[in-house]
């Protein structure tokens, strides 16, 4: 036991520097204000790996949420894995992991940055395939490792032009000279290819609902603090380099509107908790990109650290749930509101911020993504109105979507009948303890957040309305499954990785291996034959017969004197 | 008398001998052989002495010595040879070395 809080103390020690480091940066509320510093060069310097530290308000923020949910998901794996015999590397990936995340959004060097991003993939690999015993795991942790490594190519080449065309390799030193129409599609593109394995956006998302056989509190780390936010960070920490380019801003708001109306709609659809609170992450991830797209990377980072607060406290909840039934199926569920209370109140919260329910801090950070939306609606600068209007409307769609799904997860784990034959109780301490924490958090960080009347208004009617569908449907008597086929099979968008990716991958495979069967073996092979050959020979002279060597012996004396005769 | 004589023929026997330690397989045979090579090395000696017209005839005495360590090498080498038969019925070095 004492072993395993000295990992949470490694943690909380992480936390309180951090803190220390972040807090004074919190001063006021702002989006990365960057200050000119001398004019570009304009040959990069070489790529070096100073860690350059410094850090914007926005960033402190997200700093201070990645280590304060790593804290309380280390506190909470000690009463829900603290028994695994590979506890102790999980708990200490977990830290590798934060540090990372601390990298990506502390460094103004995209190579630290890059490295960052690339630790905290390994991480998430090792810790989704934490239970590598069983196929789905290993198969999840592959799939995230693949799809998120692939995407991470448009990082590094968005790396290389910016280096290219600003002449640093320094956010400091590049950003104040951004928007200036240098090469600002390319690297906007590149950086949305980025974001998009990185944060699971449409169509590199199903990496996320399949990381699902990890460890709970993972997910809750991965969906909340680190990985799938630092996708969305990038996008607003580079927002400068391509605000002016409708191209990129165009993308980015298709991108977000299929995956969010997607996300929303599969959530609705899924018959396990997990995975449609894992869809619900890539639905809630797409709403940021929309702010961003819409101009507004503040209103997406607010969301971020809103979604991060509420979506740990519903995986949490939800582990609390898998811990007490033994299952994520909602078929196992039903009727735990009376001997789970704190987990159905604090899951209620989040469910509820989720939603965007007044006075939750989901609802104003929707809010101010609606806003944001509505404002580009204007046509004034990035997105023209009509698409700024169709992401509107996909927008509100989603919200109405999100609070029927948020709805029907409530109404089928904690409403109706119990499943049969359980005993059902609630979680220990540790792990009721950072559910309530966050559900505190998602109250108070509701203070001092921007609010849009009219927005607003509209935003809580659609949700309602969404909230009302299901409840409607409930009373009725619905058993709340809706599973067509096309979704229930999540529309099978992997079939065309699986189909096409093999189709490309089986051949040119097929090439390499011949390719090394006989271009590059022939050196290794040919060496064996000629030690083969070698050794024969020398293995005639090794005869076991006295007679034979004595005969060498005399041989090389009569050879010696006839070439010492000849010569002198 | 020339020195060639006496060499040529001391070098035959050299050879002779040191192909029958060489190439036979009987190991009697084989200690004829080294018998052959000492006797080679002998005749060595002795004509060397008489062509340096030596006064204390020391190659003479020296093949005296040989001789003498011939024969007693001779003896050991065919009682061994004789305990190798009664060992193992053979006195083929190759059928032994088996």
């Amino acid at each position: 036991m004492i072993r395993r809080w000295s990992y949470v103390g490694l943690t909380a020690v992480l936390a309180i520097a951090v803190a220390i480091w972040a807090i004074p940066d919190l001063r006021e509320r702002g989006w990365f204000a960057y200050a000119p510093d001398g004019g570009p060069s304009l040959t990069p310097p070489l790529p070096t790996l100073s860690p350059d530290l410094f850090l914007y308000p926005t960033s402190a923020q997200i700093v201070l949420l990645a280590v304060g949910i790593g804290l309380l998901v280390q506190i909470y794996s000690t009463a829900y894995l603290g028994h695994h015999p590979r506890y102790r590397s999980y708990a200490l990936i977990i830290v590798l992991f934060l540090v990372a995340m601390i990298a990506v959004v502390g460094t103004t060097n995209l190579w630290t940055l890059l490295v960052g991003w690339e630790v905290m993939g390994v991480c998430s690999y090792l810790l989704i395939g934490h239970e590598w015993e069983t196929a789905e795991a290993r198969a999840g942790a592959a799939k995230a490792f693949l799809i998120t490594r692939v995407a991470d190519l448009g990082l590094v080449l968005a790396i290389i032009v910016i280096g290219e065309t600003y002449g640093t390799y320094d956010l400091l030193g590049a950003a104040p000279f951004a928007g200036e129409g240098h090469h600002s599609t390319a690297i906007g593109l590149l950086v949305l290819v980025a974001v998009v394995g990185k944060s699971a956006q449409f169509p590199l998302h199903s990496w996320l609902p399949d990381a699902m056989p990890g460890p709970t509190p993972i997910t809750a780390l991965i969906h909340a603090a680190t990985m799938v936010a630092a996708g969305v960070y990038l996008a607003a920490r580079l927002f400068p380099f391509y605000a002016d380019s409708t191209v990129v801003l165009t993308a980015m708001a298709v991108v977000a509107a299929i995956t969010m109306l997607m996300g929303a709609v599969l959530a609705l659809v899924q018959v396990d908790l997990k995975r449609a609170l894992a869809w619900s992450t890539v639905s809630q991830l797409a709403f940021m990109v929309a702010a961003i797209a819409a101009g507004d990377p503040e209103a997406g980072t607010d969301h971020l650290i809103s979604h991060g607060v509420f979506k740990a406290l519903l995986f949490l909840g939800c582990g609390c749930l898998m811990h007490a039934v033994g299952s994520s199926a909602l078929s196992a569920m039903g009727g735990l509101r009376r001997p789970m209370p704190v987990t159905f109140w604090t899951m209620t919260i989040g469910l509820a911020a989720l939603a965007g329910v007044v006075p939750t801090v989901g609802f104003f950070t929707k809010d101010s993504v609606l806003h944001a939306i509505q404002h580009a609606t204007a046509g004034d600068d990035g997105l023209a109105a009509g698409t700024a209007w169709a992401l509107l409307a996909v927008a509100l769609l989603t919200s109405l979507v999100t609070a029927a799904y948020a709805t029907r997860l409530w109404l089928r784990a904690f409403f109706g009948a119990a499943a049969e034959g359980q005993d059902v109780h609630e979680a220990p301490h540790a792990m009721t303890g950072p559910l309530v924490v966050l559900a505190v958090a998602t109250f108070a960080l509701s203070i001092g957040q921007p609010f849009h009347l009219g927005m607003g208004v509209v935003s809580t009617l659609v949700a309602a309305a969404g909230v009302g569908i299901v409840v409607l449907a409930h009373r009725d008597g619905s058993a709340l499954d809706w599973s067509p086929a096309p979704l229930a099979a999540e529309l099978g968008l992997d079939r065309p990785f699986s189909r096409w990716i093999p189709a490309v991958v089986a051949p040119v495979s097929r090439l390499v291996v011949d390719l090394d069967r006989d271009a590059v073996d022939v050196y290794p092979r040919s060496s064996a034959g000629a030690a083969g050959l070698g050794s024969r020979a020398l293995e005639l002279v090794q005869s076991r017969n006295a007679q034979r060597y004595a005969t060498i012996v005399a041989a090389g004396i009569v050879v010696l004197v006839v070439v010492g005769v000849v010569l002198t | 008398m020339s020195l060639l004589y006496p060499l040529v023929l001391s070098s035959a026997l050299f050879g002779i001998g040191l192909y029958g330690v060489l190439a036979r397989r009987n190991a009697v045979l084989m200690l004829l052989g080294v018998e052959l090579m000492l006797n080679a090395v002998n005749l060595n000696l002795v004509a060397f002495d008489a062509w340096f017209a030596d006064q204390l005839h020391t190659g003479q005495v020296l093949t005296l010595f040989t001789i003498t360590l011939a024969a007693a090498e001779i003896g050991l080498g065919l009682a061994i040879v004789l305990a190798l038969f009664r060992a193992v019925r053979t006195v083929d070095v190759d059928e032994v070395g088996r």
